[in-house]
């Protein structure tokens, strides 16, 4: 891997030669403050320094409605996405988030309409400088800064950026437009290493996944503790819907007139409809079997299906959970439930 | 992808939410984080609030009923025959043989714009519309004692509460965000008092809670106000200083001791005690109420009640410190504060006062009538006496929503011309005349103000489907066509004349409310930031007023022939007609059904299972749905959600009204429930050998 120097003067020329084949998508605020991903259409309006922990980018390759295709008496129109994008500004999380949600979508059975969406999109990440107090990526491997796959990986040096290549689909987007990157110099390397140390150092939490899962696992957590988790729990669906790594959806059809859609959507395991069968059965119907099982999926199950943890501390279930049990929290109440009850 | 800041739909919390944008469709949401209500989250309703917005069955033409049928027409056809109707009924029958329902689902300008409408050129104060069914009450209760009838507080302050009480409010299943606040206040201390007939998920959380029979709130405020009394916890220095009235409501707490109050409602007398040490005690103590409270025949007595209660312990008009009434819908607040009333103008000002009408009269250039018009449930009366000719329906569906449906159902039958104005084909449309295609709240611009009185911007993100239009668009095409024109460039226009002749919204201006999270009204002016709490130094009206309040029992009581308590509400993932909420896919997956929740020890007793069908009727109706065995309600109490039109709940409910604003108790009527025969399995057919279907 060769790393890149890009002077930030030089970034929205270089953005601006991307976008000519494809849609720019970053970091950009709104009206009232917040900042989303969205399409860009003034690149100096892009937000250089946001908060570590943004909206994922799941949507862009999982949307939350999408038609997969469309249908008549005798035709059936597939709806594919041929449209290129760039996403600008995403995290480290969500890169690593990404290869194991390629894991499930590509492997075995691969789903066409996220293949299509991950061949057709260049991801330009940023190393996080300073965490959020949500955020625990670092104790899962999954940040502030990765050493592999990632397209292109940005580490913020102050006036420029180090540039990381991790896939030809990088190699391609930097060496275009070689003449605005430089030879990193050794100061440059000794700076990037200072920002990944100082970063690290700034996360307020650090999370065992692996002892909470033994933990777990060695029957250590009972089941009233889940049941005073899930009397939290107001099914809203949210912690399901912001998670990078959730990639649960129901398939539905819009009749029309002329035509039938049938559109895939995003679906959440806390609903108890989510296991409804026929004659209105509900095996989940308790909600403490539902809430559980999020967590088991995400520490028990994912580790056993896919290899490594269904959760890569971003944190944004923590943003999203109106009741605060986010996976953070919960972790670390195990972690202290267990510990009282072996000191006492 | 665009990603357009807006609000929520659905309740009255007003969450702050993006939709997201490609290809001129609404494909996501996601919540504002720095919103002060929903913080970054949001309920399953909000969540999924972009599946409806391109239904197929989205109406797209307007239609008129001919031959009994309603045939597809164009927009200039469909308005010129409701002009000509229109106009034919009043020189026929007067304008007041018109009836006119404005909506609590559409924005503020729309609101004003069919008030206006209704009264310059209809010529008619026949206007009302749902907040007659919810809080009605609070909107008359509130204003006699305070002088102003809504929230007094912010839902920013609730966390740092001390004491929260919540009576008639399933807070977590009908306002999760406010739940959220709760939860977030009892997390970092605080006590919560739950009060309600039926065992909501807020009472999980509660240090005290109190399951009162239905119908006996008033009882049960008393009791605790006399507890506060005889044990000398009355705020002496604020009842002097800033109420009047105390002494005659003094007396009549005399009879309200704990022991008779416990009679009455069923809840410990100890209990009773306990609730009111806590609540008058503590400072920073929140009361929040909601349908439970208002939708009884004592509904503005209920709400008399609470008022007293936070005036004798002085729990006002400072911040975490307050009476706050939930409201239910999106902008059923602005609909109200717009004055899509039969007694008011915007904010409040009263047709009766010559000094508004005079006003209104120069500002619209009309005469406008003086007396007070027909509430909601009064329409269907005056329909049905034949008084009544000809409705505009804008938003509503009354044929699911009101009390007593057979009637409703005879009354739309009986009118000679109706006119719904719906993004759906709801109930009330099929019925209609004339349906004109509505835009949602993701295809047009202009404000809804929220339950803690905060006027929210909401922004078009797409275009309405096919010849689909903003409802205020139609409302002015239709007024200009009846030789009042309208005329303005977008609602930005219609804020700004409300703004001139509603001093509670002087300052509310759209360029103001463009950056940040809205204006809090009252804000009289372009400088002024808006008012987080209400009644601080004095009241709305001056001195508060006590209002002494007799205990009465609700209209219809069990007996022999219909033994059980009817109470009627919503559930988590619908919402009330579910015209929205049942055309998407994971709501309607949640509770795709009608049920019945009974308990299961009168389930035994009736010989009913979970899941079984049985017939629940009442003196009006009946209907047949399945039960569901819980034991959040008590022994003679049964539940049902009003959602669903294949049982509909409100073809039970009894329309006895609230003598002052005419509420409809839908909390309270008496119904007899009885299992359906359990139809017995057809024998399992022979199996079918493959060779004997082989043709020879």
């Amino acid at each position: 891997m060769k790393g890149w120097i890009l002077p930030k003067n030089s970034l929205s020329y270089w953005l601006r030669q991307l976008r000519k084949d494809s849609d720019l998508i970053g970091p950009l605020r709104t009206p009232d403050g917040d900042i989303v991903f969205e399409s860009v259409e003034k690149i100096h309006e892009i937000v250089l320094d946001p908060p570590a922990s943004l909206p994922s980018v799941k949507e862009f390759f999982l949307p939350q409605y999408e038609t997969v295709f469309v249908f008549k008496t005798d035709t059936v129109r597939p709806i594919q996405e041929k449209r290129k994008r760039v996403i600008f500004g995403l995290r480290s999380c969500d890169v690593a988030a990404l290869r194991l949600l390629d894991r499930f979508f590509l492997d075995s059975q691969p789903d066409p309409y996220y293949s299509e969406r991950r061949k057709n999109t260049l991801l330009i990440s940023v190393v996080c400088n300073r965490p959020d107090p949500t955020c625990f990526c670092v104790g899962i491997g999954a940040g502030p800064y990765l050493k592999e796959g990632f397209d292109i990986q940005l580490t913020d040096l102050g006036d420029r950026y180090m540039v990381e290549i991790g896939s030809p689909r990088g190699r391609r987007a930097v060496r275009e437009y070689s003449f605005v990157f430089q030879r990193p110099r050794k100061t440059d390397l000794e700076d990037q290493f200072e920002v990944q140390l100082s970063s690290t150092a700034r996360f307020q939490q650090r999370i065992n996944l692996e002892g909470v899962r033994s933990l777990i696992l060695s029957q250590r957590v009972d089941e009233g503790f889940w049941q005073e988790v899930a009397n939290r729990c107001i099914q809203c669906g949210g912690c399901v819907y912001v998670c990078p790594l959730c990639s649960c959806f129901t398939v539905t059809d819009r009749v029309y007139q002329e035509h039938i859609e049938r559109v895939r959507l995003w679906d959440a395991c806390l609903f108890k409809g989510f296991t409804r069968l026929a004659g209105g059965i509900l095996p989940n119907d308790a909600p403490v079997s539902r809430t559980k099982r999020w967590f088991y999926h995400k520490l028990i199950y994912y580790p056993e299906g896919i290899g490594g943890f269904g959760c890569v501390g971003c944190g944004r279930c923590a943003v999203v959970c109106p009741s605060k049990i986010d996976m953070a929290t919960v972790v670390l109440n195990i972690k202290r439930v267990s510990e009282n009850a072996v000191s006492g | 992808m665009k990603k357009v800041p807006t609000v929520c739909p659905y309740c009255g919390c007003g969450c702050g939410l993006f939709l997201h944008v490609e290809g001129g469709r609404v494909i996501g949401v996601s919540p504002n984080r720095n919103h002060p209500v929903n913080q970054g989250s949001l309920c399953v309703k909000g969540w999924n609030c972009h599946e409806f917005i391109h239904h197929p069955d989205r109406l797209k033409t307007p239609l008129i009923r001919k031959n009994g049928k309603l045939i597809e027409s164009s927009w200039q056809e469909a308005l010129q025959y409701v002009a000509k109707r229109l106009s034919e009924t009043i020189s026929r029958y007067g304008p007041d043989s018109v009836g006119v329902l404005s909506s609590a689902k559409c924005t503020n300008e729309e609101n004003y714009l069919l008030m206006k409408f209704t009264r310059a050129v209809l010529g008619t104060n026949n206007i009302d519309h749902c907040a007659r069914l919810c809080h009605s009450s609070t909107v008359g209760g509130l204003a006699a004692a305070f002088g102003s009838g809504a929230m007094t507080n912010s839902i920013s302050e609730i966390k740092d509460a001390r004491v929260l009480f919540v009576i008639g409010s399933n807070t977590t299943e009908q306002h999760p965000m406010i739940a959220m606040h709760m939860l977030e206040a009892v997390d970092r201390g605080a006590t919560l008092i739950v009060a309600d007939p039926r065992r909501t998920k807020i009472a999980d959380f509660a240090t005290i809670y109190l399951q009162h029979r239905s119908g006996t709130d008033v009882a049960l405020l008393m009791g605790i106000m006399h507890v506060i009394l005889a044990e000398h916890l009355v705020d002496r220095d604020f009842v002097m200083r800033r109420t009047e009235n105390f002494h005659a409501f003094e007396e009549s707490l005399r009879e309200f001791t704990p022991e008779r109050v416990e009679k009455l409602t069923g809840v410990k007398a100890s209990d009773i005690r306990k609730v009111a040490r806590v609540y008058a005690t503590e400072k920073r103590s929140m009361l929040f109420y909601a349908m439970g409270i208002t939708q009884h025949i004592t509904g503005v007595d209920n709400v008399k009640a609470l008022a007293n209660l936070v005036m004798l312990t002085g729990h006002i008009g400072l911040p975490c410190s307050g009476i706050n009434p939930l409201r239910g819908q999106n902008n059923v607040q602005g609909a109200c504060d717009m004055g899509a009333l039969p007694n008011v103008y915007t904010g409040y000002q009263k047709v009766t006062d010559p000094k508004a009408r005079r006003k209104f009269e120069r500002a619209w250039k009309r005469r406008l009538p003086e007396r007070a018009g027909l509430t909601v449930v009064e329409m269907t009366e005056a329909a049905l006496e034949g008084r009544l000719k000809a409705m505009y329906i804008m938003g509503e569906n009354p044929l699911l929503s009101d009390p007593d449906l057979n009637r409703v159902r005879e009354a739309m039958e009986k009118l000679e011309f109706l006119v719904v104005q719906d993004i759906f084909l709801s109930e009330t449309a099929e019925f209609a005349d004339v349906v004109l295609p509505a835009a949602t709240f993701a295809e047009k611009n202009g404000t809804f103000t929220n339950t803690e009185r905060r006027v929210q911007l909401i922004r078009r993100a797409v275009l309405p489907p096919g010849g689909a239009m903003p409802d205020w668009k139609i409302i002015t095409g239709l007024s200009s066509l009846m030789g009042y024109p309208m005329q303005y460039r977008d609602t930005y226009e219609v804020m700004e004349e409300i703004a001139l002749l509603t001093p509670s919204y002087g300052g509310i201006l759209h360029y103001r409310l463009d950056n940040g999270f809205g204006l809090q009204w009252p804000c009289p002016d372009r400088d002024h930031p808006g008012t987080p709490y209400l009644h601080r130094k004095k009241f709305a009206r001056g001195l508060g007023t006590f209002l002494p309040v007799q205990f009465r029992m609700p209209a219809e009581l069990p007996d022999e022939e219909f033994p059980f308590v009817l109470n009627t509400g919503r559930t988590g993932v619908h919402y009330h007609t579910g015209t929205m909420c049942r055309r998407t896919t994971v709501l309607e997956r949640e509770e795709p059904e009608p049920f019945v929740e009974i308990n299961p020890r009168d389930a035994e007793k009736l010989e009913i299972r979970e899941g079984q069908r049985v017939r629940v009727s009442s003196r009006r109706g009946s209907i047949v749905l399945r039960a569901r065995l819980r034991d959040n309600t008590s022994e003679g109490v049964v539940f049902i959600p009003f959602h669903f039109r294949e049982a509909a709940a409100n073809l039970l409910t009894n329309p006895a009204l609230d003598p002052e604003v005419k509420i409809p108790e839908y909390k309270v009527c008496a119904v007899r429930v009885e299992p359906l025969e359990v139809v017995k399995r057809p024998k399992r057919p022979r199996r079918v050998d493959i060779e004997e279907l082989r043709i020879t």
